[in-house]
C-alpha cells in the first residue's frame, strides 16, 4: 500500500468474570482513557470514533448510545461495526486511508455477564431451519470439532496442549482473566459440555472493553514514539448454512489471510511472521485456524500444536497473550488481538515478549464457526 | 418503471396459508448503573433525592443520566453532584391515544400518564410523566411535585421511583 | 475525499406492510439482482460488501449472515454497519471509503428491513436505557409528538400544513411504483380524519413500517465511467452524531441546544462552497419521520428562513413540478425500511439526476442533489450527490 496507517495507543481492561461495578460506558471509558492519555489527545482531538458493538449483547436499540458521550461523538462522527472487534480496526484503517478523517478512535466492549450468552447466539442460527433446534455458538462449534478431528484425526489430547499452552502463556499478561495452572490431564477430565467440546476446551464468561487510536503517517511520528503500521488486513464471508460448509476446512480464513498476506508481501508465513496472536474461542479451533492460516498444510494443525514451533522460544509464538481461552469477551477479542500485536512491535509486551518481534499477525473471526474471519498483518519497520 | 430496475411487483395472494410454529424463548438481561447512574439509583431509594452531575468545565447540570464524561466539553464529569429540586412547572406534554408496543411492558398499551418536559425550579428540563390523565385538565405552565413511590421495598428503580408529577393547586 | 467515487447501480425491492412471498434472504437478494442490472454488471464484479440493517427489528443476532449465499458475499469481504436511522448513509459512507483508500474499485451497499418481523415502535422503545428511562419512551411517536408541539408553537404552523405536507407526499408516492403508502388522498380533510397516535401526531402524520431492501453499487473514479453511461458522483459526505436523551430528542423545546442538522450543513455546505442551497442545490430527498419533522427539516437544511418551513409547502415550492423538489419519492412518511430509508433517499436523489425516476422525476433538471438521514436521537447525515 502505498499511504500507510499508523496504530499510535492501544489498551485493554483486564479481563474479569463479572464487572458489575461499571456500565457500558464506563467500561469503555477504562479504555478509552489509557489511549487518550498516551498519546496526549482529548476526545475533541478525535475526528471520528469508529465502535464495536451488537444491540442483541447489550440488550438495547442502538447499542452504540452507551457510547456517545465517552467516544466524544457530540457533533462527532461515531460509527459503529456490528462484527468482532479486528473489523472495526479494519474500517477505522479505511477511514484514514480514504483522507476523510485523520485521528481516528476505536472501541470495542462486551458485557457476556449481562446476558444469557447461549440464549444471544441462538438467535444468530436461521429463525426458520435451524435456531429451533436450540443450537449456539458452542453446539455449532462442537459439530465443526467433531467433522474436523474425525476427517484428519486431531486427537483431544492435541486441543488440550493448545488449551494449556495458552493458559501457561496467559500468566505473563497482566490483562489476562484468570489463567489457570492446567495440564492436559485437567482438560480431558473437565466435564462435558457438547462432545466433543469439554469445560476446559472454551473460554468462561468475561467483560472487557479495548480501545486504540489510528492516524496518518504524518501525525503518527507527533502522537507515538513507535507507530506500529498496519501492512495487509482482509476479511472473508463463508455460508451460513451449517450444512452447506465443510467444516472441517475453514475457507474464508484461507482467503482473508491470502489476500493480506499479498498486501503485506508475505508468502511463506512461519518465517516472515515473528508472532501471532489467534481468536479461539474453543480449543480445536487453534489447529484449525493456523492451517487457514497457512502455518502448516491442511490436517496438519494437530502435529503444529504437538510441536515447538508455537511455543514461547519457537519460530512462530502464536498467542504470548494467552488469546481468548483464559478469558476474553466477544466482539472484544479479535482487537485485543491486534492490540497484543502492537504491544509486541513496540517491545512492550513484558514478560511475554517475543524478542525482535517486527512483523506480527492479528486474527479474529465474528459469527457461527467462525463465518466472516479476519486477518491483519502489522509491522514497526 | 425506473429504467434498468426489473424487481417483479409481489403478486397478492388471496389468503395465504399460514405455518404457525410458537417458539418462547425470554431473554434475560441483568445491567450494571455503573458508578455515576448507581448514585442517582442509591439517593432515589435510600433518600428520596432527585440527583444529578455538574459539569466542571461548563458547569451545565447533566440530568438525563449522569455520565462519566460531560458530552459537550468531553471531559470526566468528576463527582459533582447536585440535589434537584422536587416542583417545577409543565413546560411541555403530550398524551398517548392509540395503544403501541412497549418492550418494557410486554404488549401494547397506551400509558394513560402523560410524558411531559418539566422545567424544575432550578431553571433545569426534566422529562418524566404527569399523574393528570385527564388531558382535559391539562396546561402549559401548571405547577407540579414529585409524587415517589412510599414503599422503601419497590423503590429502586432509579428514575422510576418516581412515579409521576402531580399538579399543586395555586 | 481522496479519489472519487460514483453511484453506477441503484436497486430497490417493491416497499411494503409484509412480504409474506419472500424470506429475508430472497427479498434483499431482490434489489442485488435489480442493482446488478441497473449496473450491468455480474456479481462477479462486485469486490466487497457493506451491509446495513438494525438488528432490533427482526430481532437476529448478526443478520447478514444468513443471507450471504442469497446477496453472492461468499468468499468475499464485507461487513455490517449498525446504529440508528442513520446506518444506511453510514454504510455508503464506508462504501465510499473502502474505495477512496484504494481497498477497492467497486463496493455494494445493501440495506434492508424486514418490519414484519417485528414492531418498529416497540424496537424503539428499546433504545432507552434500560436502567432510566424505561417506559418514558413510545418509540419515535412520541418524540415526533413534542417536535410537532414546538413547531407549532414557534412558526404559527397549523394542523392543515401538516396534511399538506401528506399529501404532496402521496402525489408522489403514487407516482413511484416502489413506494410503501399509496393512499391516493385528495383532500386536507382526509387527512385531519386519521386518529391521532400520540398528540398531535396522527397515524397520517407518521411514517409506515415497511418491509424493503434497497442496493447501492459503488465504483471508484477509473471504473465508474466504463460501467454505466450516468455515474451520480459522491461529492462529499458529513455525519453528525450528539448524546442521547436530552429533553426533546427532535425538537428542543427548550431552545438551548444546537441541531445536528445545523452542524453537519455548516460544515458540508462550507466545504462545498455552498452559500444559497436553493440557488446551487436543485433537489432534496430528506428524511422525514413526520409530516411536521419535514417542515421543520427545511429550515434546518436553510432551504429557507427559521418558521418558515411551512410557507413553501403552502406555496408548492417543494412540489415536483415546483422550484426545489424535496421528496419526489414520497419521502419516508411514504415507505419506511429503517436500515434501507437513508440508502433509498440516496438511491431516489441519484436517480432523479439520471433522469431516471419515471413518473416521479422533477420537472426541473436536476444536476445536484441533497440526501440526508435523520437518526436517533438526531443524528444526522448528509451526502451530496452531483450529475457527471
Amino acid at each position: 500500500m502505498a499511504k500507510r496507517v499508523a496504530i499510535v495507543a492501544v489498551a485493554q481492561t483486564k479481563y474479569h468474570p463479572n464487572r458489575a461495578d461499571v456500565n457500558e460506558g464506563e467500561l469503555a471509558y477504562e479504555a478509552i482513557k489509557q489511549v487518550l492519555e498516551e498519546t496526549g489527545l482529548t476526545l475533541s482531538d478525535i475526528d471520528s470514533a469508529v465502535t464495536c458493538c451488537q444491540d442483541a449483547w447489550d440488550g438495547r436499540t442502538i447499542a452504540s448510545l452507551n457510547l456517545q458521550h465517552v467516544v466524544g461523538a457530540h457533533f462527532g462522527h461515531e460509527f459503529t461495526v456490528a462484527e468482532d472487534g479486528i473489523n472495526a480496526a479494519y474500517v477505522a484503517m479505511s477511514q484514514v486511508l480514504s483522507g476523510h478523517h485523520e485521528i481516528v478512535l476505536v472501541e470495542s466492549h462486551m458485557k457476556e455477564s449481562q446476558g444469557d450468552k447461549s440464549l444471544i447466539e441462538n438467535a444468530a442460527f436461521d429463525a426458520i431451519l435451524m435456531r429451533q433446534l436450540g443450537l449456539d455458538f458452542t453446539s455449532a462449534a462442537a459439530l465443526q470439532a467433531r467433522r474436523y478431528m474425525d476427517k484428519y484425526g486431531i486427537t483431544p489430547e492435541q486441543c488440550a496442549k493448545a488449551v494449556v499452552r495458552n493458559h501457561s502463556n496467559a500468566k505473563n499478561n497482566p490483562f489476562a482473566q484468570g489463567p489457570m495452572d492446567i495440564a492436559v490431564d485437567d482438560v480431558l477430565r473437565s466435564r462435558m459440555l457438547v462432545s466433543p467440546i469439554r469445560l476446559l476446551d472454551t473460554k468462561p464468561i468475561s467483560d472487557g472493553a479495548c480501545a486504540m487510536v489510528m492516524t496518518t503517517e504524518e501525525k503518527a511520528k507527533k502522537l507515538a514514539r513507535k507507530p506500529v503500521w498496519i501492512m495487509g488486513v482482509s476479511n472473508c464471508y463463508e455460508t451460513h448454512y451449517l450444512g452447506d460448509r465443510e467444516l472441517a476446512d475453514c475457507g474464508a480464513l484461507v482467503k482473508a489471510a491470502k489476500k493480506a498476506y499479498s498486501m503485506a508481501g508475505i508468502n511463506d508465513p512461519l518465517s516472515q511472521i515473528d508472532v501471532a496472536e489467534i481468536s479461539t474461542e474453543y480449543s480445536y479451533q487453534e489447529p484449525l485456524w493456523m492451517e487457514g492460516l497457512g502455518f502448516c498444510g491442511r490436517g496438519e494443525g494437530g502435529k503444529l500444536v504437538d510441536s515447538r514451533t508455537i511455543e514461547m522460544g519457537g519460530q512462530l509464538p502464536v498467542n504470548p497473550s494467552g488469546g481468548v481461552l483464559p478469558g476474553n469477551p466477544n466482539t472484544v477479542a479479535g482487537m485485543a488481538r491486534v492490540a497484543e500485536a502492537v504491544l509486541q512491535l513496540r517491545g512492550e509486551a513484558g514478560a511475554r515478549q517475543v524478542k525482535g518481534a517486527k512483523v506480527a499477525l492479528a486474527h479474529g473471526y465474528t459469527g457461527i464457526c467462525g463465518q466472516l474471519q479476519a486477518v491483519m498483518i502489522l509491522a514497526n519497520i | 418503471m425506473a429504467k434498468g430496475s426489473p424487481t417483479k411487483k409481489p403478486k397478492k395472494s388471496e389468503q395465504p396459508e399460514y405455518i404457525r410454529i410458537k417458539f418462547d424463548l425470554p431473554r434475560p438481561y441483568h445491567w450494571s448503573t455503573g458508578r455515576y447512574l448507581g448514585k442517582l439509583y442509591a439517593e432515589a431509594k435510600e433518600n428520596k433525592k432527585l440527583m444529578a452531575n455538574r459539569c466542571p468545565k461548563c458547569k451545565e447540570i447533566k440530568v438525563h443520566a449522569p455520565t462519566p464524561v460531560c458530552p459537550k466539553c468531553k471531559v470526566d464529569m468528576g463527582w459533582d453532584w447536585v440535589e434537584l429540586p422536587q416542583t417545577g412547572t409543565v413546560f411541555q406534554y403530550t398524551y398517548q391515544v392509540y395503544p403501541l408496543w412497549d418492550p418494557h411492558v410486554g404488549g401494547r398499551w397506551a400509558n394513560p400518564h402523560p410524558p411531559a418536559i418539566i422545567l424544575l425550579d432550578n431553571g433545569v428540563y426534566l422529562r418524566h410523566l404527569l399523574e393528570e390523565t385527564d388531558t382535559k385538565k391539562l396546561r402549559e405552565g401548571m405547577r407540579v411535585q414529585a409524587v415517589w413511590e412510599e414503599d422503601y421495598e419497590k423503590r429502586g428503580q432509579g428514575f422510576q421511583d418516581i412515579l409521576y408529577f402531580r399538579t399543586i393547586e395555586e | 475525499m481522496a479519489g472519487r467515487v460514483a453511484i453506477v447501480g441503484v436497486g430497490q425491492t417493491h416497499h411494503t406492510t409484509r412480504r409474506d412471498d419472500v424470506n429475508l434472504p430472497e427479498m434483499v437478494g431482490e434489489a442485488v439482482r435489480a442493482a446488478l442490472a441497473d449496473a450491468q454488471l455480474s456479481i462477479k464484479d462486485i469486490e466487497a460488501f457493506i451491509f446495513s440493517n438494525m438488528e432490533a427489528f427482526e430481532g437476529i443476532l448478526l443478520p447478514e449472515h444468513g443471507m450471504i449465499t442469497e446477496v453472492g458475499a461468499t468468499g468475499k469481504p464485507g461487513l455490517k454497519v449498525t446504529g440508528g436511522g442513520t446506518t444506511g448513509s453510514e454504510a455508503v459512507g464506508e462504501g465510499c471509503h473502502m474505495i477512496s483508500a484504494g481497498l477497492y474499485d467497486i463496493t455494494m451497499v445493501i440495506s434492508w428491513q424486514k418490519h414484519d418481523c417485528g414492531d418498529a415502535t416497540a424496537g424503539i422503545s428499546a433504545a432507552a436505557v434500560p436502567t432510566f428511562a424505561k417506559g418514558m419512551v413510545t418509540g419515535a411517536v412520541s418524540e415526533f409528538a413534542k417536535q410537532a408541539l414546538s413547531y407549532m408553537k414557534e412558526s404559527g404552523a397549523r394542523e392543515e400544513h401538516a396534511a399538506m405536507v401528506r399529501l404532496k407526499a402521496d402525489r408522489g408516492a403514487c407516482r413511484n411504483p416502489y413506494s410503501h403508502l399509496k393512499l391516493g388522498l385528495k383532500s386536507i380533510d382526509e387527512v385531519l380524519q386519521s386518529p391521532y397516535l400520540v398528540w398531535p401526531i396522527r397515524l397520517y402524520d407518521f411514517c409506515p413500517q415497511s418491509c424493503g431492501a434497497c442496493v447501492l453499487v459503488l465504483a471508484s473514479e477509473k471504473k465508474a465511467k466504463k460501467i454505466h453511461k450516468k455515474p451520480v458522483w459522491v461529492a462529499d459526505f458529513e455525519v453528525v452524531h450528539q448524546e442521547p436523551f436530552r429533553a426533546g430528542s427532535f425538537g428542543d423545546p427548550t431552545g438551548t441546544e444546537t441541531y445536528s442538522q445545523h452542524v453537519a450543513c455548516e460544515r458540508l455546505y462550507k466545504r462545498n462552497g455552498i452559500t444559497n442551497v436553493r440557488k446551487q442545490v436543485d433537489l432534496a430527498e430528506i428524511y422525514e419521520p413526520s409530516t411536521w419533522e419535514e417542515m421543520s427539516l427545511y429550515e434546518h437544511f436553510y432551504f429557507c428562513e427559521k418558521n418558515e418551513g411551512w410557507k413553501l409547502i403552502e406555496k408548492g415550492v417543494t412540489n415536483i413540478e415546483g422550484d426545489f423538489p424535496v421528496n419526489c419519492s414520497g419521502g419516508v412518511i411514504a415507505s419506511n425500511p429503517i436500515g434501507a430509508t437513508p440508502v433509498l433517499r440516496i438511491a431516489e436523489a441519484a436517480l432523479q439526476i439520471r433522469g431516471d425516476a419515471g413518473e416521479h422525476q422533477a420537472t426541473r433538471d436536476i444536476k445536484t442533489a441533497i440526501a440526508t438521514a435523520l437518526g436517533g436521537p438526531n443524528w444526522t447525515a448528509m451526502f451530496l450527490l452531483k450529475r457527471s
